[in-house]
């Protein structure tokens, strides 16, 4: 239970930075991880709390105080083992959330939060240095396959998962390599993806394949998945680009952020020789005034990569107001994430924000080049009531415009058109308990609810693959047929879930956290909590 | 087995596996138990249970209770091995951990045993004292044969079901050696559903702040929000309340027809947590926003600051709870309520335990103990043994307050209508009767767990009697525990509540957030803590409170006009506005029977079903009229005043109202020592002399009664044989039993023999007695106490502060002395002066040949006196030299861990 006291003794200490100078001029890690002796007395500040807001905060539910304590008392095997307990990925989140569980802890409230997210890294990490995260192939195949479409956070889970519970299990993704965006939309300062490939590894080496190059839709249709295998999952993210709305948009040099970022990541593939692909059209920052359009994590990654590739400057344009940066403002009362301005890494290194600010049209050079922006300033708080404010136009250089005001929902063409789903109100797959509006068909993550965070999509791919029917509820329905029944389960194992096939499991009620919203405008919410 | 003359059976679940699923312990041992009994068997064989199953304090307590002679709690031992394998145990060997988990569950029976009045485990064996909450008829009459158990529930086949599911957890063996993550006592994800869990606390807390949108709709939305899952998901899963439903076959009434929620919040008041549970903020915002809504606040057993009374932070209820903390004449002639705490419902037989760490100086002034010293409520009152001792104490607290409501805090267990009924009868005007569901952190796990039945059933059963009994028109009912939305305000109304408390739910509206540490002062947000540091923390306003007992208050107006019914009073008692949920979904409801709950007996139509008139007046014939009368130059103008009168036996608390009227007029202070002096002649009723204020000197010749001193407030009392007695005044017995019990100042001269438990719970009266009966200075925590002769057995048990010195002249007191706290003393110089100027006043009152005696050969005496010291008090004592001397001067304060 950690120290008892301790958070009135020890205080936070966050993580430090690297050099701002030092780190734009490569693509590694832009933090230093913390040693154990400090991780070990961050945990003591951890109270564990009677009602541990932390661990209802985290959508995966991680039990927080549980290994808060372990690492205090320097348990680590065991704290890695209680970490994988709810958490397929823990070095993903440990690296890349927003850890909504910090702001939900009960220090928040007057105090600094327990630093869990840099635990939660030093806890997975210990797991790999120390060879105590290997293979463990399920002991008995059920004979069943699943085709997971998508390779982001959700498919990898859902995929580990299912493969858990003795399923054969494929996963098809588009791109060359594994990760969805944490591989294309992250940049390696946020999440150097040996790290993907270390996890995607030991998915392999447990019995799931991947295969990349493979366009569901086009390369394979998803009917003939649907025939092959006994079950699909679509984990096919959230990637229609919300679209900038303004003369100039077709000019030259005006670009989605994740086309941009897609190319900056398979450049640094291809420096470190891992697979990449080549661009049909380069977009470049290099000796460029660019102008970053959306104030959210994509924005930032773009900063950084502008940065990197040497960008004459970087200007962001943020439609909203800027936020008290510390404090809790009254509409996002603890334990909610309160809606604040953080300091983020990209801004450390460079690049300017300017808030309330609105791009009206875009300007050539006359050869068809973006040259200028121009915009206004606005007021308000909300996008319902953004108002421009008179005689306040601007113009800026602008050589590159990123566009990164986020996604509005899947792509509906492709697997989602093939299979003829039913889609909700926003566009989304509609698949209230994970089942899709085709039997056999499922789908969770970003497809599901929405653009959302990576802490989101695992819990999404872990409840896919076992919703509803509890042990419980299986047993009722045991002890009704008779005690003959319930001798033959106790034999064969009650209650295990290698048993219970999700393909043809259509449970009846939604739960109630399934129909999350998604993040705000350009808000992939990808970032780390810093500070 | 037995009938071939085998002696000792022992049912064992170690054959457990695969395909054996292990029976229930306690199922196990009961049914055994009680097939024994009707086979006439039952006392040739002992009975001893091995199983992986028992745990927990309330596991051996249940298998004790139903016959268990021996435990064998194995897979608990076992688990030692894991823990200490697991670095959990830090350097403990398996035996020091296998001694410690033993002596923490005989700790945990020996209190378990204690409360329910039992001393020893042979008593216990088989005495099945528990109440069954949710047991079948059949079930119980076959194998629990014998116990309460008025509501139904499940059967042997849900029991069945239970034991699969958790056989299925272990068979076959789980790919991961993680246990499950059971959420007993902490709130889990995945574990067992609990009264508050994150969600509800956060909508309470949002709904009671402003939420800077601008928009008073939200906080009614969010409220909305908190008591829907309240009632419909958290009550419906684990709350009998959830299983009953408001009648909708009813005409309904416009909203604004019904009683204005201003006039329903005068129907609240926040329960008995006391000042030193809460830090001093929490506690006076819980008193401000009472007295704003026209509720009422309750100190709880711990005093209050004077400097609260006369302003907002002022508490209407005065809580008296065995205890006595801080309970003066003044405290007493502050209130609007006085209420003797019987028991409460989340621990019920239990007192409150202050460690000593959150006993700070301010702390210790108030309830008249020593900083750093852990205070510790008794189970019982020990002047209430009977339904008559707690007719003398609602008699007492009458004359010590006659402007006051006198209410009985009882808990809600099988019986408790019968006990309210005598209650009725002692003539309170009130009677609470508190459900299990609450409890703070402050209360044991296990209490929390394990002790307590809901309110709903006593409440009911409470209704029941007092109808029956016609005696319901005369005391208002009140509920409490876990009392949280106005559907909880509107059931507890139809089955018969008057009134209403709440206590963990205005905390929360503060900014609890269920931590649990409430013992170990570390409270994050300031509300059960001491340290100034966290103190600091404390956000929590009255607004929040205000707020959102409004909220409730909005919600059970909303509910009474779908009811068709415009106010409280029509609301009242109206059980035929409820019925039995059909549609409970829960797999374990089925059995539920609520017909004990909602049956109300017949009574003529139009018979009151809620209080309607006081109780009869009682203190009409008090002696202390004529002493006001004759007293009135002193009270009105200080001057001194002399009075000789008769007392006889039938004279009870002579004295109470005399010094509730200086308390009234001159607040502790009192008047200046000797200013009214009354001798008096004759044999004194019960309490002579209670809460005796400062300024008062009662002189009897005679001989008093049990109680005599009661709640001493800076009088003087003196108690002597009338002139020319007979006999040998120290050879015999002046003053009864439980005398000067939780006196909180004064001093007092006994010339003879006192009772039993004399000085009981003392915390600063300063007194002489010529010998006492057992038990004597129990529980002390403060004063000083001089025996100039024998005392009776356990002498000092329980004592944590103040200093008794005992003429030791056998020089076999250390064989009567209880050690456990206390050590002896050198006699210093300056205990020298004390002990022989108290002397020298005892003859001087008295005329007591002993103390003549002792004081003209002093010398020779001296050394016979045992100075009789509790370790913690001289701990604390000398702490206190050491920061008077300016050593601690800078740093940590002293009296700090």
């Amino acid at each position: 239970m950690g120290e008892i006291g301790g958070f009135l003794r020890i205080h936070r200490v966050g993580f430090d930075k690297r050099d701002p100078r030092e780190r734009v001029r490569d693509y590694k890690q832009y933090f230093h991880t913390q040693s154990e002796e400090e991780l070990a007395r961050q945990g003591g500040r951890c109270m564990d709390c009677g009602v541990p807001f932390c661990h209802e905060g985290c959508p995966l539910g991680n039990p927080i105080p549980d290994w808060n304590d372990l690492v205090y008392r320097g348990d680590w095997r065991r704290a890695v083992e209680v970490a994988h307990s709810t958490n397929n990925f823990p070095e993903f989140t440990g690296l890349i959330c927003p850890a909504p569980c910090e702001s939900a802890c009960v220090l928040d409230i007057n105090d600094d939060p327990v630093t869990i997210e840099q635990i939660e890294l030093g806890i997975a990490e210990r797991g790999w240095a120390n060879g105590w995260i290997v293979p463990e192939p399920p002991a008995t195949r059920t004979g069943r396959s699943v085709a997971v479409v998508g390779s982001g956070p959700a498919g990898m889970a859902v995929a580990d998962e299912l493969n858990r519970m003795g399923h054969s299990v494929t996963v098809f993704e588009r791109d060359e390599g594994v990760g969805g965006l944490m591989r294309f939309g992250v940049p390696d300062a946020k999440l150097e993806k040996w790290i993907i490939d270390r996890r995607a590894r030991l998915l392999e080496d447990e019995g799931v394949t991947f295969l990349c190059d493979v366009d569901v839709g086009r390369d394979v249709s998803a009917a003939e998945l649907r025939e092959r295998f006994d079950a699909v999952v679509l984990a096919i993210g959230s990637r229609v680009h919300r679209e900038l709305e303004v003369p100039g948009r077709d000019l030259e040099g005006v670009h989605f952020a994740m086309d941009y970022l897609y190319q900056r990541n398979r450049a640094v593939a291809r420096e470190e020789g891992r697979p990449w692909r080549a661009a049909e059209r380069e977009i470049t920052a290099a000796g460029k005034h660019v102008v970053v359009v959306g104030g959210g994590d994509t924005g930032m990654d773009c900063i950084s990569n502008s940065l990197r590739e040497g960008a004459a400057d970087v200007k962001m344009l943020d439609v909203y107001p800027e936020l008290p940066s510390s404090g809790r403002p009254e509409n996002t009362p603890w334990p909610l994430p309160p809606k604040r301005t953080l300091t983020t890494y990209a801004l450390d290194e460079g690049g300017e924000r300017t808030w309330n600010s609105e791009v009206t049209a875009l300007e050539g050079d006359g050869d068809g080049r973006v040259a200028r922006a121009h915009g206004r300033r606005v007021e308000g708080t909300s996008s319902r009531d953004l108002r421009a404010v008179p005689g306040s136009e601007f113009a800026l250089p602008a050589q590159l415009v990123l566009i990164a005001i986020g996604f509005s929902h899947p792509d509906h063409d492709g697997p989602v058109r093939d299979l003829g789903l039913d889609l909700d109100a926003r566009g989304n797959v509609r698949a209230p308990v994970y089942a899709t509006s085709r039997p056999g068909v499922f789908a969770c993550g970003d497809a599901r609810v929405g653009q959302s965070l990576v802490v989101t999509a695992i819990a999404e791919g872990r409840k896919c693959a076992r919703p509803g029917r509890r042990p419980l509820e299986r047993l009722a329905r045991l002890l009704a047929r008779g005690r003959a029944a319930v001798l033959r389960a106790l034999a064969q194992g009650l209650g295990d879930d290698v048993n219970d096939d999700p393909v043809d499991d259509q449970p009846q009620a939604p739960e109630g956290d399934d129909q999350t919203d998604g993040d705000g405008e350009g808000a992939r919410g990808e970032h780390r909590r810093e500070a | 087995m037995v009938a071939e003359g085998i002696n000792v059976l022992i049912l064992s679940d170690r054959e457990v596996g695969a395909e054996r699923v292990a029976i229930p312990s306690l199922l196990a041992v009961a049914a055994v138990h009680h097939h024994l009994v009707r086979e006439g068997t039952r006392l040739r064989c002992g009975l001893v249970i091995e199983s992986g199953e028992p745990r927990e304090t309330h596991h051996m307590a249940t298998l004790i209770g139903y016959g268990a002679a021996a435990i064998n709690p194995y897979l608990m031992l076992e688990s030692l091995t894991d823990l200490r394998q697991a670095g959990m145990l830090g350097e403990l060997s398996q035996a020091e951990a296998e001694d410690n988990v033993v002596k923490a569950i005989g700790k945990g029976l020996l209190k378990v045993l204690s409360k329910m009045g039992i001393s020893t485990v042979q008593s216990y064996c088989g005495a099945q004292i528990f109440e069954a909450v949710g047991l079948e008829p059949e079930l119980v009459a076959r194998h629990f044969t014998g116990t309460a158990s008025r509501i139904g529930g499940v059967g042997l086949d849900v029991l069945a079901r239970e034991a699969l599911e958790r056989h299925a957890r272990g068979y076959p063996r789980p790919d991961s050696d993680l246990l499950p993550v059971g959420g007993l006592y902490q709130w889990r994800r995945d574990g067992e559903r609990r009264m508050w869990d994150p969600e509800t606390i956060a909508l309470l807390q949002h709904s009671v702040r402003p939420n800077g949108n601008g928009d008073g709709d939200v906080s009614q939305q969010t409220y909305d929000r908190f008591a829907h899952l309240v009632d419909e998901e958290n009550a419906r899963a684990g709350m009998l309340r959830g299983l009953l439903r408001l009648r909708e076959d009813v005409r309904p009434v416009p909203l604004d027809e019904v009683q204005p929620a201003t006039e329903i919040v005068k129907r609240f008041s926040t329960g008995g947590m006391s000042l030193g549970a809460l830090s001093p903020e929490a506690h006076e915002t819980l008193a401000v926003a009472m007295n704003r809504l026209g509720g009422r606040s309750n100190t709880g057993e711990g005093g209050e600051d004077e400097a609260r009374y006369g302003d907002e932070r002022r508490s209407a209820i005065k809580q008296v709870a065995s205890g006595r903390f801080g309970v003066t004449i003044n405290y007493l002639a502050n209130a609007d309520q006085l209420q003797i705490k019987i028991a409460q419902g989340a621990k019920p037989g239990e007192g409150g335990q202050l460690p000593g760490h959150k006993v700070d100086r301010y702390i210790a002034r108030l309830r008249h103990s020593t900083p750093g010293v852990g205070l510790i409520s008794p189970p019982p009152h020990h002047d209430i043994y009977s339904i008559e001792d707690l007719k003398q104490l609602i008699y007492d607290l009458r004359c010590g307050n006659p402007r006051a409501r006198v209410s009985v805090k009882l808990v809600a267990e099988v019986g408790v209508g019968t006990v309210a009924a005598g209650v009725a009868k002692a003539n309170a005007d009130h009677v609470t009767i508190a459900g299990h569901d609450g409890g703070t952190g402050a209360s044991p796990q296990s209490s929390i767990q394990s002790a307590g039945v809901p309110w709903e059933i006593g409440l009911a059963e409470t209704q029941q009697t007092l109808l029956a009994n016609d005696l319901r028109s005369r005391i208002i009912v009140e509920v409490d525990g876990q009392m949280r939305t106005g559907r909880d305000v509107v059931v507890a109304a139809l089955l018969g509540a008057d009134e209403f408390g709440f206590s963990t739910a205005p905390l929360i509206a503060t900014g609890c957030i269920m931590m649990r540490v409430c013992h170990l002062n570390t409270c994050p947000v300031g509300i059960a803590s001491q340290d100034p540091e966290l103190r600091r923390r404390f956000a929590g306003t009255p607004e929040h409170v205000v707020n959102y007992l409004m909220l409730v208050a909005e919600h059970t107006r909303r509910l009474m006009a779908g009811l068709g019914v415009r106010t409280m009073e029509e609301l009242i008692g109206r059980a035929d506005l409820l019925e039995a949920e059909a549609a409970i979904e829960h797999w374990k409801a089925g059995g539920v029977d609520l017909t004990n709950v909602l049956t109300m007996p017949e009574v003529e139509p139009g018979a009151p079903r809620r209080r309607t008139e006081p109780p009869p007046r009682v203190l009409d014939d008090a002696l202390d009229w004529d002493l006001i009368a004759a007293a009135r130059p002193a009270l009105e103008r200080g001057e001194k005043v002399g009075l000789q009168r008769e007392v006889h036996n039938v004279h009870r608390a002579v004295g109470g109202i005399l010094s509730h009227e200086i308390a009234r007029r001159h607040g502790s202070a009192g008047l200046p020592e000797g200013t009214i002096e009354v001798e008096f002649h004759g044999s004194a009723g019960q309490s002579f002399g209670a809460w005796l204020a400062s300024g008062v000197t009662f002189t009897l010749r005679g001989e008093a009664n049990d109680y005599t001193g009661k709640g001493l407030s800076g009088g003087v009392l003196t108690v002597l044989p009338p002139d020319g007695h007979p006999y040998l005044a120290e050879e015999n017995v002046i003053v009864g039993n439980t005398v000067l019990y939780g006196a909180t100042g004064g001093r007092a001269f006994f010339r003879g023999l006192a009772g039993e438990r004399f000085a009981v719970r003392n915390s600063d009266a300063w007194a002489v007695v010529e010998g006492c009966g057992d038990h004597g200075c129990e529980y002390m925590t403060g004063g000083r106490v001089i025996v100039l002769g024998r005392t009776g057995r356990n002498f000092a048990a329980g004592m944590s502060g103040g200093i008794a010195y005992v003429l030791d002249e056998d020089e076999g007191f250390e064989g009567r002395c209880n050690l456990e706290l206390v050590g002896f003393d050198e006699i210093s110089a300056d205990d020298e002066r004390e002990l022989r100027g108290l002397i020298a006043e005892h003859a001087q009152r008295t005329g007591s040949p002993v103390a003549e005696r002792i004081l003209s050969r002093w010398s020779e005496y001296l050394p016979r006196f045992v100075k009789v010291m509790p370790h913690d008090y001289k701990r604390a004592l000398a702490e206190l030299a050491q920061e008077a001397a300016g050593i601690a001067g800078e740093g940590e304060p002293a009296l700090r861990e």
